[in-house]
C-alpha cells in the first residue's frame, strides 16, 4: 500500500511536540493550526474512510432499539427456547430438542433471527450484536475518558512539580505498568462482579458494566500518563512556561492554562487509540467471564458464548469477532491519521527511523 | 447425595462386602435407578478386569471440589475424588445401578447389630487396619471423626444429630458425645441414638464419618488432606488446580488383607487437573491427552459426542437427582407463597430440557423418578398468564432480587433463563454467576448478602426419600454455614413429619407418606423444581469403558478404571 504523501510541514508555533495554541493574533482563522490539521486529516483518505466505517458502526449500535422493536420484535436478553418460527409454510424451531440453536434466517422470517439464535437460550443474535456493541463501545469510550482524565492530571502533576511528587506518581505508575494486566484484571473483575464495589459514597453493584470500566481504567492509566508526564517535563523547560511564571502565574494556571493546551494533540491521539485498546481489553475480560456479566451481552461475551458452538455454528463467534476487529482497526487508523495530522513531525520521525522515508515532505 | 456441582461423585467405598449384604435400616430397597448396569459384575474383587494392570490415569475435573476433606465435602466432585481414599465403617457395594446402593461393611467387620429398640448400633473395627501414614486405625478414631465433623460445622452434620448428646455437642463443641462409646482394645464401637432412625446405616456409610487419625486439626484441610485408609492416597493437592493419587503404601501391607473384598484397583495412581472449559476437556479426551473427564460432556457437544462415541467411549447414566430453583422462604418477596407459586407456574421445564440439550427430563416435584415414594404429579403446569396474575395479587413490596447460579454449563444458562423468567414476572433482577468450585459454600453461608433465589441440584446420598427432605427442607437443617436448606424452609408440621418418618423402616406405608409429603410441600412451593438429569461417562479410547463401575451414590469408582491391554 502506499503511504500518503507527507503533508507539507507547516511551521507551527511552540516548541517541538507542542501543538497548537489558538491561532496567533493576526493569522487568519483559515490558517489556524487546527484548520491545517483538519486539512491534513482530510487528505488522508485511508483515515477518512475508516472514520466513516467507525461512524457506521456507531450508527449500527445506536439503531439497536429500532431493530429490536420494529424488525426482530424481541429484546437482547429475551429467551425463545421453545418458540417456533414460521417461514413460509415451514415451521422451524428456534432451538431443537437436542439444544441446537437456529442458524441465520436473514430476511426469511421478516428479519427475526437475522443472524440466528445465540445459544440454547434462543436469543436473537442480531439484537444481541447491536446491544452488545453498545456495551462494548460504551465501556471503551467511558473507560477511555476516565483513563485520559486521570492520566492527564497525574502526568501534569508529576511533570510539573517534579521532585517527590513526581517520584511517588511515577513509581506508582511503574508498579501498575509492571503488573500482569490481564491476570489482575481477571482477578479484580471476577471478585468485583460478585461482591460489587464501594468507594466512599460511590457504590457499584456487582454485575454492573461500571465494574469492567473501573478495572480497565485503572490498568490503562500508566500507558497514557507516562508519555504525558514526559511531554510535560519537556514543556516545562520551554520559554513560554518561564514567561508565564515570570508574569506571576500560579502552578494551576501554568499547568492548565499553558501546558495543557500544548498537550491537546497528544491527548486526542491517545484517547482515540485508548478506546481501541480498552475495547480489546473489555473483550478479553468478558470472554473470560470477568467483564460484562450475563445476561447482558458485549462482543466479548458473545464470542465466549459462540465459542461453545464453534464447530456447528461458527458465525456466532466470528461475527462479534469481526465487529471488534473492524472497530479497533478503524479506531487505530483514525488515531494514526489524527497523529499525522496534528503532529506531522512525529510521523516523519517514526518513518525516518524505520528508514522508509526521508524527513520532511519526502514521499514514497 | 450431594449437590453435584457438576459431576458426580465419588467413589468410594466400597464394598467390603463380604459379609453381609443384608439391609437393615432402610437401605436395601432397591429402587435406585438403574443407571447403566454394565460393569456391575465387577463387584468387589480386587479386580480381574480384562485390561492391563498399572498405569497412571490422567483425569480432569471441570471444577475443584468444594472441600478435599472427608468430614466437609458435600458435593459430587468431592465424593468422587475422595471415595477410594477415606473408607467409613460401612460403605456401599462396588457395583453399578441399584446393586451399588447396597450398604456393606467397610472398616467394620460386619453390618451393625441393632438393639435397644433400634436405637443402639454396635460395630467392631477390623483388626490390623492402618492409615496411609502407618498409624493403626483405632475405634476411638471414629468418635474423633464425628466430633471433628461437628467442630468444622460440616453440612453433613444434620444426619448425625440423632446420636445421644450430639445435638448439644454441635452447639457447644465440647463435652464429648456420650452416645458413642468405643473400645480400642476390642475395636468395639457402640452408637446410641435418641430415637430410631431408619436411614442410619446409610449415613454410617457416608464419608462424613470416615475415621481420621486423632490429632487431625479441626479445620478445613483441603490443601493437605489427612491420611486415609483406602487403596489410594491423595498427594500434591493444589486447591483450585488439581491433585494426584498414589497407592496407599499400607494398603498392600495391611488394609487389603484386613478387608480382602474391597477392590485394590488396577491403576497405580492418577493425576487430576482442573480444566475449567469443558469443551477443552472433550477435545483433550478425543486426542488422548486425558483419559477421563469426571464432569458430564457439556451440552453444546453432547449430541456430537454421543453420536460418535456411544458404546465405545461414552455411556449415558441415569441418576436419582432433582434440579431446582430455591427461593428463600423467610424473606421478601419469597416469603409470600403466592410469589413462589407464580415462579413455579412461570418456570417451564420443557424449555430447560432444551437448555440441557436433552440431558434433563422435566419434573416439577421434589422426589425424582427412581426414588421410593416418587409418584408423578403436576401442580404447576406452565402458565405465564396465571403466574403474572398471582404476582399481581401478591403485589410484593420488594421487587429487587438477586439470582444465583454457578459457572458450569448449562447451569449458567439455566440461571440466565431463570433470570429472564423473573424479569418477565416484573422483578428487577441481578444475576450472580459464581465459580463452581465454591458456589455451594457461598450460597450455603447465611451471611452472604442478597441470597434471594437461585439454582441448585441434589443427587441422592442413599436410596431413601428422607435424603431429599431432611437435609434440604427440614428446619433443623438450616445451618449458618454449609447450609443445605437453601430455601430456609422451616414448617413445623413438615419438620415433625420428616422426623417421624425417618425413625421408621421404609415400607409401603412410609412410601405413600413420603409421596404425599412431596406434594404437600410443593403446594407451599419453597422450590421450583425443573427436572432430573442424566449424566455420562466419557473416556479416552485406551480405557476399558465396560469395567468402569458407576455407583448411584459415588459415580465412577477410581478402583474400577483400567487401561486396555
Amino acid at each position: 500500500m502506499t503511504i500518503d504523501p507527507q503533508p507539507e510541514a507547516v511551521p507551527v508555533a511552540g516548541g517541538p511536540g507542542a501543538a497548537f495554541p489558538a491561532a496567533p493574533e493576526g493569522v487568519s482563522p483559515d490558517r489556524s493550526p487546527w484548520y491545517l490539521a483538519y486539512k491534513r486529516f482530510v487528505r488522508n483518505r485511508l483515515a477518512v474512510s475508516f472514520l466513516g466505517l467507525f461512524v457506521l458502526i456507531v450508527i449500527f449500535v445506536l439503531a439497536a432499539p429500532i431493530w429490536a422493536d420494529n424488525v426482530a420484535h424481541t429484546g437482547p436478553n429475551e429467551s425463545h427456547t421453545l418458540q417456533k418460527l414460521r417461514v413460509g409454510d415451514e415451521v422451524r424451531e428456534v432451538v431443537t430438542p437436542e439444544g441446537r440453536p437456529i442458524g441465520p434466517q436473514w430476511f426469511e422470517a421478516g428479519g427475526k433471527f437475522f443472524l440466528g439464535a445465540d445459544s440454547r437460550l434462543g436469543r436473537d443474535e442480531m439484537v444481541r450484536l447491536m446491544y452488545g456493541g453498545r456495551t462494548s463501545l460504551f465501556i471503551g469510550v467511558v473507560s477511555g475518558l476516565i483513563t485520559t482524565l486521570v492520566a492527564v492530571v497525574l502526568g501534569l502533576l508529576a511533570g510539573y512539580y517534579r521532585g517527590w511528587v513526581d517520584a511517588v506518581i511515577a513509581r506508582i505508575l511503574d508498579v501498575l505498568w509492571s503488573l500482569p494486566v490481564l491476570l489482575f484484571g481477571i482477578a479484580l473483575g471476577v471478585s468485583l462482579a460478585v461482591s460489587g464495589l464501594q468507594i466512599g459514597p460511590l457504590t457499584i453493584e456487582g454485575g454492573s458494566n461500571w465494574i469492567p470500566i473501573f478495572v480497565i481504567s485503572i490498568f490503562t492509566v500508566p500507558y497514557v500518563a507516562r508519555p504525558i508526564r514526559g511531554e510535560v517535563l519537556a514543556l516545562g523547560e520551554k520559554e513560554f512556561v518561564e514567561a508565564a511564571v515570570a508574569q506571576g502565574a500560579g502552578p494551576l494556571r501554568v499547568m492548565f492554562g499553558e501546558i495543557l493546551p500544548n498537550l491537546a494533540s497528544t491527548i486526542i491521539v491517545f484517547f482515540t487509540l485508548n478506546i481501541a485498546n480498552n475495547m480489546l481489553f473489555e473483550a478479553a475480560l468478558s470472554f473470560l467471564g470477568a467483564g460484562v456479566q450475563p445476561p447482558n451481552s458485549s462482543w466479548g461475551t458473545m464470542i465466549s458464548v459462540g465459542e461453545e458452538l464453534l464447530t456447528t455454528q461458527p458465525l456466532l463467534a466470528i461475527i462479534p469477532g469481526v465487529m471488534i476487529m473492524l472497530t479497533v482497526l478503524s479506531l487505530n487508523i483514525v488515531g494514526d491519521g489524527l497523529r499525522d495530522a496534528l503532529d506531522p513531525r512525529s510521523k516523519v520521525r517514526l518513518e525516518a527511523h524505520a528508514g522508509m522515508v526521508e524527513p520532511e515532505g519526502a514521499s514514497v | 447425595m450431594k449437590k453435584i456441582v457438576l459431576t458426580f461423585l465419588v467413589v468410594a467405598l466400597a464394598a467390603v462386602g463380604v459379609i453381609g449384604l443384608s439391609s437393615c435400616g432402610g437401605s436395601g430397597n432397591d429402587t435406585t435407578g438403574g443407571g447403566s448396569s454394565s460393569g456391575s459384575g465387577t463387584t468387589a474383587e480386587g479386580g480381574e478386569g480384562e485390561g492391563e494392570e498399572g498405569g497412571i490415569l490422567n483425569a480432569t475435573y471441570a471444577s475443584f471440589p468444594d472441600y478435599m476433606d472427608p468430614q466437609l465435602s458435600y458435593t459430587a466432585e468431592g465424593w468422587t475424588a475422595m471415595g477410594e481414599v477415606y473408607i467409613p465403617l460401612l460403605t456401599y457395594k462396588h457395583a453399578s445401578g441399584a446393586e451399588g446402593a447396597e450398604v456393606v461393611p467397610g472398616l467394620a467387620k460386619e453390618l451393625p447389630k441393632i438393639s435397644n429398640g433400634e436405637k443402639t448400633y454396635t460395630l467392631f473395627l477390623r483388626p490390623g487396619l492402618k492409615y496411609s501414614d502407618g498409624k493403626p486405625v483405632k475405634a476411638s478414631d471414629f468418635l474423633y471423626a464425628v466430633e471433628r465433623m461437628f467442630k468444622v460445622n460440616s453440612g453433613g452434620s444434620v444426619f448425625y444429630t440423632s446420636i445421644v448428646g450430639a445435638e448439644q455437642f454441635a452447639k457447644t463443641k465440647q463435652g464429648g458425645i456420650p452416645g458413642i462409646k468405643t473400645n480400642d482394645k476390642t475395636g468395639e464401637i457402640q452408637i446410641t441414638l435418641v430415637e430410631p432412625r431408619g436411614t442410619f446405616e446409610n449415613e454410617l456409610a457416608l464419608m462424613f464419618v470416615a475415621p481420621v487419625p486423632q490429632g487431625t486439626p479441626n479445620e478445613d484441610l483441603s490443601a493437605n488432606p489427612p491420611p486415609g485408609t483406602g487403596p489410594y492416597m491423595l498427594v500434591n493437592v493444589k486447591p483450585g488446580q488439581g491433585w494426584e493419587y498414589e497407592r496407599n503404601p499400607e494398603w498392600a501391607k495391611a488394609n487389603s488383607k484386613a478387608m480382602p473384598e474391597y477392590p485394590t484397583g488396577h491403576i497405580d495412581g492418577a493425576e487430576v487437573d482442573v480444566i475449567r472449559n469443558p469443551q477443552t476437556q472433550v477435545n483433550d479426551i478425543e486426542q488422548g491427552k486425558y483419559d477421563w473427564m469426571q464432569n458430564p460432556v457439556p451440552a453444546a457437544r453432547y449430541t456430537e459426542v454421543k453420536d460418535k462415541y456411544e458404546g465405545s467411549q461414552f455411556i449415558v447414566r441415569d441418576t436419582i437427582s432433582t434440579y431446582y430453583f430455591w427461593m428463600k422462604t423467610d424473606r421478601a418477596p419469597f416469603d409470600d407463597q403466592k410469589v413462589r407459586e407464580a415462579v413455579n407456574y412461570a418456570v417451564d421445564p420443557a424449555a430447560l430440557e432444551r437448555i440441557y440439550s436433552g440431558q434433563l427430563k422435566g419434573t416439577q416435584q421434589i422426589l425424582p423418578p427412581g426414588m421410593p415414594g416418587y409418584s408423578k404429579f403436576e401442580l404447576y403446569p406452565h402458565d405465564m398468564a396465571k403466574a403474572k396474575e398471582l404476582i399481581k395479587e401478591a403485589n410484593p413490596s420488594d421487587m429487587n432480587i438477586t439470582v444465583w447460579t454457578d459457572t458450569e454449563s448449562p447451569n449458567n444458562e439455566a440461571g440466565e433463563y431463570y433470570d429472564g423468567v423473573l424479569k418477565e414476572l416484573g422483578f428487577n433482577t441481578t444475576l450472580k454467576i459464581i465459580n463452581a468450585d465454591n458456589y455451594f459454600t457461598v450460597i450455603g453461608n447465611q451471611s452472604t448478602p442478597d441470597l434471594d433465589t437461585g439454582w441448585s441440584d441434589w443427587f441422592q446420598d442413599y436410596p431413601h426419600p428422607n435424603d431429599f427432605f431432611q437435609p434440604l427442607l427440614a428446619g433443623e437443617s438450616i445451618l449458618q454455614t454449609n447450609n443445605g436448606n437453601f430455601a430456609n424452609f422451616d414448617n413445623p408440621a413438615f419438620n415433625k413429619e420428616i422426623s417421624k418418618l425417618r425413625a421408621e423402616q421404609l415400607g409401603p406405608e412410609q412410601e405413600s407418606a413420603y409421596e404425599s409429603m412431596d406434594e404437600e410441600i410443593m403446594k407451599e412451593a419453597p422450590w421450583a423444581p425443573y427436572g432430573t438429569r442424566t449424566l455420562d461417562t466419557f473416556v479416552a479410547d485406551n480405557i476399558e469403558l465396560e469395567s468402569i463401575i458407576y455407583s448411584p451414590t459415588f459415580f465412577e469408582y477410581l478402583t474400577s478404571f483400567e487401561f486396555k491391554e
